[in-house]
């Protein structure tokens, strides 16, 4: 094992191979705050790649309600009681990752997910946790919650799908940063499937080989969002490619909302992988278990969301998402207008900060008619 | 003169017994010569090589590790004609698993051999660089497929409902070249040339190496072989060219490997033999 630098968990850690972070990382920003669960990303995602044999059961992207939804099954309770409690000193995790904790003969801990583990996509969808009384609905704060979680491959700075394969049949672009698995060399192995703590890699019992998410590579070749991405009819996601902390850069979309202001959050960083995926996290869950998922950052995360209304940068940031198919490498306020910007300082996309707002008159002049939405 | 008859009868009952009797299990694999192979694993001909039992050990050289020991045993047989040898693998193993799927893994096995006759043989642990091996795998699905299980999710899952694959649109004809573009399109293995992707024709699979996760497909696989279920486990026959070097004056070796599907056995993880002298002689 080697030794490297895991920023998101604040210290150096082990891993199967030295450190060699990409030229360029795709990295993408979900604010929670924003999903319905409506699974328009798991369809867009479904249609465009895994609508062949073998692949039914895949969901390359899925929506899970939280506390109790998972897909597959538990895939997260079950490694977090294998891994046990996370402790946190600050920023600095003080606990094993799934490389430190891998018992003698295996590269990483993990589970094998069983075909039944794939039979409940929707688990717990909408689920609350605890109980709603009678009128309890009515007062304010609700003491029950629940919140949608998006999930993709995180395309992982230190992946455990390429930890764990003995073949090296996954790779990590080195243009981008896109975790693929070799189509031509994987033998179906599943130690993969077993490593990946996400459980994001699926196997292809049809073709005998295992598959995930490829970030929709040849869209982001193009400098175009993924399907996932741009079908997203809440507008809560944005892909686009991280700088590590040293080199973050405010213009950059990503960078400013994961480095500088430091609301978008990994998941689950305490396995340690560095995942590539941040969360806006959900301002009315109890901190307590949003620690659990997102780490220590949460309190002062949900507190700058909070504070967003007041905030014409932070606003304007989370205007740009959703309002455009090309990936923006960059952005810029200018005054109550935000645009995106391209690698070519092309302006993408201008978007208000606020939208203007249309009062209709209750009368229709036109038909003579009063606007009603029922008889 | 009752007692004299009872010796006699016990005499002439051993007596035949011992002309049935197949040879004695040999410390080391004796492949016979013989006029031509079978390929049934439950054809007679195999009683007559010698039977070589082979202990089987786990794989804890290289990570992943198979750190608890399933398969014992591994009971050989050999025989050789002309150009090729043919080699019977038995071993017990009460489930057959023979369904690829999540968490689900076939039963398999392996024989092994160093590409080249040499001094000294390459690394048994799927050989080294420069000193390769070659591999002939046979899988419990592949059988499976051989024999007559469809290409269909269904087979694997019978209550799996379908709503519709792109490759079943009315606007394909079925058949057409279009229809079979379609279908690879989202089958990415079959597309990117993985032969362990495309539909198996045979259950054995030639295979080289040149040390742990080398493994790759040989140019073609000119092996044949077929696998049935026995009693307690699996018999399996596996044809291949003879091993370079090997002649009635000169051994060469040879090496062995179960996977136990249903103890999650795959790639690394399997038990396995060091190399095993393997020698050659004439039909008594």
């Amino acid at each position: 094992m080697a030794r490297v630098h895991n920023w998101q968990i604040g210290r150096e850690m082990s891993y199967w191979y030295p450190e060699s972070r990409p030229e360029k990382q795709f990295a993408a920003v979900f604010d929670t705050n924003k999903c319905i669960a409506c699974q328009t990303c798991t369809l867009a995602c479904k249609t465009t790649w895994t609508s062949g044999k073998g692949q039914e059961y895949m969901l390359w992207n899925n929506v899970e309600t939280k506390p109790y939804g998972s897909y597959p099954l538990a895939w997260d309770l079950k490694l977090l009681d294998m891994i046990g409690g996370s402790q946190w000193n600050g920023g600095v995790y003080e606990g094993q990752t799934i490389f430190e904790s891998a018992p003698a003969g295996e590269r990483v801990m993990g589970w094998k997910p069983e075909a039944q583990d794939y039979a409940y996509p929707n688990v717990g969808e909408d689920d609350c946790a605890g109980q709603v009384d009678g009128g309890a609905e009515f007062s304010l704060p609700h003491m029950a919650w629940f919140f949608y979680l998006a999930r993709i491959c995180n395309h992982c700075t230190y992946p455990a799908c390429l930890a764990s394969c003995p073949r090296g049949s996954i790779y990590k672009r080195p243009e981008d940063g896109i975790v693929l698995v070799d189509q031509g060399r994987c033998r179906g192995y599943q130690e993969c499937v077993k490593g990946c703590p996400y459980k994001k890699v699926f196997f292809n019992p049809m073709t005998g080989t295992s598959e995930k998410c490829i970030a929709c590579y040849p869209k982001m070749e193009l400098g175009l969002q993924p399907q996932c991405f741009v079908n997203c009819i809440g507008k809560i996601r944005m892909a686009g490619y991280l700088s590590t902390p040293d080199k973050a850069r405010a213009d950059n979309p990503l960078d400013y909302l994961v480095h500088v202001r430091k609301i978008a959050l990994p998941l689950y960083p305490q396995f340690g992988l560095e995942p590539n995926v941040y969360y806006i996290p959900p301002i009315h869950v109890p901190t307590p278990f949003l620690r659990q998922i997102f780490g220590p950052g949460v309190d002062a995360a949900v507190a700058a969301y909070r504070n967003a209304p007041n905030d014409d940068d932070l606003a304007g940031l989370l205007s740009l998402f959703g309002s455009t198919e090309s990936v923006m490498t960059r952005w810029v306020r200018q005054g109550q207008e935000v645009a995106g910007v391209d690698d070519r300082g092309t302006t993408l996309v201008r978007v208000p900060l606020t939208e203007p707002v249309v009062e209709r008159a209750a009368f229709d002049r036109v038909y003579q008619i009063m606007r009603h939405n029922c008889p | 003169m009752r007692t004299i008859w009872t010796v006699l009868l016990v005499v002439a009952l051993g007596a035949g017994a011992a002309c049935r009797r197949p040879p004695a299990p040999t410390p080391d694999v004796v492949a016979v010569a013989t006029a031509t192979l079978p390929g049934d694993p439950l054809d007679r001909a195999w009683q007559a090589a010698p039977e070589h039992v082979a202990a089987l050990l786990l794989q804890d050289l290289v990570e992943p590790r198979l750190m608890t020991p399933s398969t014992a045993a591994v009971r050989v047989r050999a025989l050789v004609s002309g150009d090729e040898i043919a080699l019977r693998l038995e071993w017990a193993d009460v489930e057959a698993d023979d369904r690829p799927g999540p968490g689900q893994f076939p039963d398999g096995c392996a024989v092994q051999f160093p590409q080249k006759a040499a001094a000294s043989a390459p690394d048994p642990q799927m050989g080294q660089l420069g000193q390769g091996v070659d591999i002939t795998f046979w899988r419990a699905d592949w059988q499976a497929t051989v024999n007559g299980r469809g290409d269909t999710i269904q087979e694997l899952y019978p209550n799996a409902t379908v709503d519709h694959y792109p490759f079943d649109a009315r606007s394909l004809e079925r058949g057409s070249d279009a229809q079979r573009d379609m279908a690879t399109r989202y089958a990415p293995a079959v597309g990117a040339g993985n032969v362990r992707g495309a539909w198996r024709t045979s259950a054995v699979e030639d295979l080289v190496a040149e040390g742990p996760g080398t493994l790759s497909p040989a140019a073609t696989t000119v092996s044949r072989g077929g696998g049935v279920r026995t009693a307690d486990g699996w018999a399996v026959v596996i044809v291949r060219p003879r091993p370079e070097g090997l002649s009635l004056q000169a051994p060469a070796t040879v090496a062995f490997a179960v996977w136990q599907g249903g103890a999650g056995e795959a790639g690394a993880r399997k038990m396995r033999t060091g190399w095993v002298p393997l020698s050659m002689r004439e039909a008594p």
